[in-house]
């Protein structure tokens, strides 16, 4: 049964990239303030917030982070818990949004997600992030985040014949989709050639394969059916939400060229939804690195399998193609400040199903799709929406 | 050997030189790296297992930008290997040429060996048989 109540009725993101004097705490309210008071929600309306952050512990020194960004952001005395799964922390909290408001426990809650990543070095962050794969057998050895999808890619390669240049393509779309978002760290096109600069980070995954390390903050606010209609004129209905685990390491996946956790993830969401991949409009997808986007459009059902980098090649996925992906230039253009990526992607997703997607508005935009995924595949969250009237 | 296989222990079979994997008490399936239970079967009874330390690459990556504590070692070879006992394991690939990556044949047969870091420990490791 498709879910009924919860509904989007704003959306909103900072600017990505590296924000240069601004801390962890003030993005945070940015964000807030722009999917509330900015959208006409009053605060004293929020009744719970759902935070999600990565590992502020080690980027910012700080942890128990929910109360301290709620406080700041004007909140204070609301139940605020973080939810924490790596880079889909953010979706992991919009879940508990959801859940709080299809139980009927509240009217309306604050899903908000930042991360602050570029105040330590590259290499601290490197540090931070591979914490979200398994150190015990995994991270010891050497093996890094681009290395378990340059892992993926190989199979790919050897399994369907995808190419480098179709993994570049990835990025020239990416790149081609942002410079048109004024809210994207890269906002700048790049060519073929560019994007098959060999700068290995690791083999075959080159620089331009990689998203960036990024600072920024997202917010969506939750409302039930009865209330959405006070709050806006288009509200964004959630009708189905799917999550699943997955193994951290690697090698005790049975398939490399696809993620369990996605398609698990995504047949429970199209299930609650009564919906199939066909009935989708527009998808962003965790594309952290152009690989996990080509996989992930097969792993939600847009490609069969093997048939992802054929739809990049002719276009399929641009955003006047046929299913258009990551129209706004995904993690990898726009950044993937990490524990906020999943709520900027619903803030995506509500923007284009508004219409209100500006220079980036794709054609067809009744139905959308959000796929987050976490570390190494561990944890995957898909979500579907749909425009309330639609 | 009949105590119940911990981590620790597994960590410390690498560091020696003599890798040993968990064995299902029940279902006799190999476990590598280790899991609290057997997924073949569901039991939680397990053992100590020596393997053949024959196996086959699955998929491999070459590492060129490293973490701090591995930057001295890179580039180097980072391959999913599957064992002749079934299960598959991360492990460094040696042997093999890291500018040449193109070059390495995923199912080619490779066999157990160890590497030890610039740090002094040692990596699972396998090559060329
Ligand atoms: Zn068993």
């Amino acid at each position: 049964m498709p879910l009924r109540e919860t509904h989007i009725v704003s959306g909103a993101q900072t600017k990505f990239g590296k924000l240069e004097g601004i801390t962890l705490r003030e993005m945070f309210a940015e964000a807030v303030d722009k999917a509330t008071v900015d959208a006409g929600i009053a605060k004293e309306d929020i009744q719970a917030a759902f935070i999600g952050t990565f590992i502020p512990e080690m980027l910012v020194h700080q942890g128990h982070t929910a109360p301290l960004l709620v406080d700041y952001a004007g909140l204070r005395g609301l139940p605020a818990t973080r939810h924490e799964a790596a880079c889909a922390s953010g979706a992991t909290a919009l879940r508990a949004g959801i859940m709080a408001i299809e139980s009927g426990l509240y009217d309306t809650v604050l899903v908000a997600a930042a991360e602050k990543m570029t105040s330590v070095s590259t290499n601290k962050a490197t540090e931070a992030l591979a914490a979200a794969a398994d150190d015990e057998f995994e991270s010891s050895m050497g093996l890094t985040f681009p290395g378990v999808f340059a892992i993926a890619a190989v199979a790919h390669m050897q399994k369907y014949g995808t190419t480098e240049e179709d993994m570049a393509l990835v990025a020239v779309k990416a790149h081609k989709n942002a410079a048109k978002n004024p809210l994207a760290q890269f906002q700048k096109e790049i060519t073929l050639e560019k994007a098959m600069t060999p700068r290995y980070v690791a083999w075959p995954l080159k620089l331009f394969d990689c998203s960036p390390i990024s600072d920024g903050a997202a917010a969506v606010v939750l409302t039930n059916r009865e209330k959405a209609k006070k709050y806006t004129d288009t509200p964004i209905r959630i009708v189905g939400t799917g999550q699943a685990s997955a193994s951290m390491n690697l090698c005790d996946r049975t398939e490399l060229t696809s993620f369990e956790g996605s398609v698990r993830a995504a047949r429970i969401a199209y299930e609650m939804a009564g919906l199939t991949p066909k009935d989708i409009d527009v998808a962003v997808v965790h594309d952290c690195f152009t690989i996990a986007e080509i996989i992930a459009t097969e792993d939600l059902g847009f490609f069969k399998p093997g048939e992802g980098a054929k739809a990049v090649r002719e276009g399929v996925t641009a955003m006047d193609g046929d299913m258009p992906i990551n129209p706004m230039g995904g993690l990898k253009a726009v950044g993937h400040p990490v524990g906020a990526t999943g709520v900027k992607q619903a803030v995506v997703i509500y923007r284009e199903l508004i219409g209100e997607a500006g220079a980036n508005q794709v054609p067809n935009h009744d139905v959308g799709l959000m796929h987050n995924f976490g570390g190494t595949g561990a944890t995957c969250v898909v979500n579907i929406m749909r425009r309330a009237d639609a | 050997m009949s105590e119940r296989p911990t981590i620790e222990q597994y960590q410390k079979f690498i560091q020696e030189r003599d890798f040993h994997v968990f064995r299902c008490k029940k279902c006799g399936a190999m476990i590598a790296p280790p899991k609290g239970v057997c997924y073949s079967c569901g039991s939680n009874e397990l053992e100590w297992a020596k393997v053949s330390g024959r196996g086959k690459l699955i998929s491999f990556t070459v590492i060129h930008v490293a973490p701090e504590q591995f930057k001295d070692e890179a580039p180097y070879f980072v391959g999913i290997v599957e064992l002749e006992e079934g299960t598959r394991v991360t492990a460094r690939l040696l042997g093999l040429d890291p500018d040449q990556p193109e070059k390495v044949q995923l199912g080619m047969p490779l066999r157990l060996d160890y590497e030890t870091g610039q740090t002094g420990r040692m990596y699972l490791g396998f090559r060329p048989a």
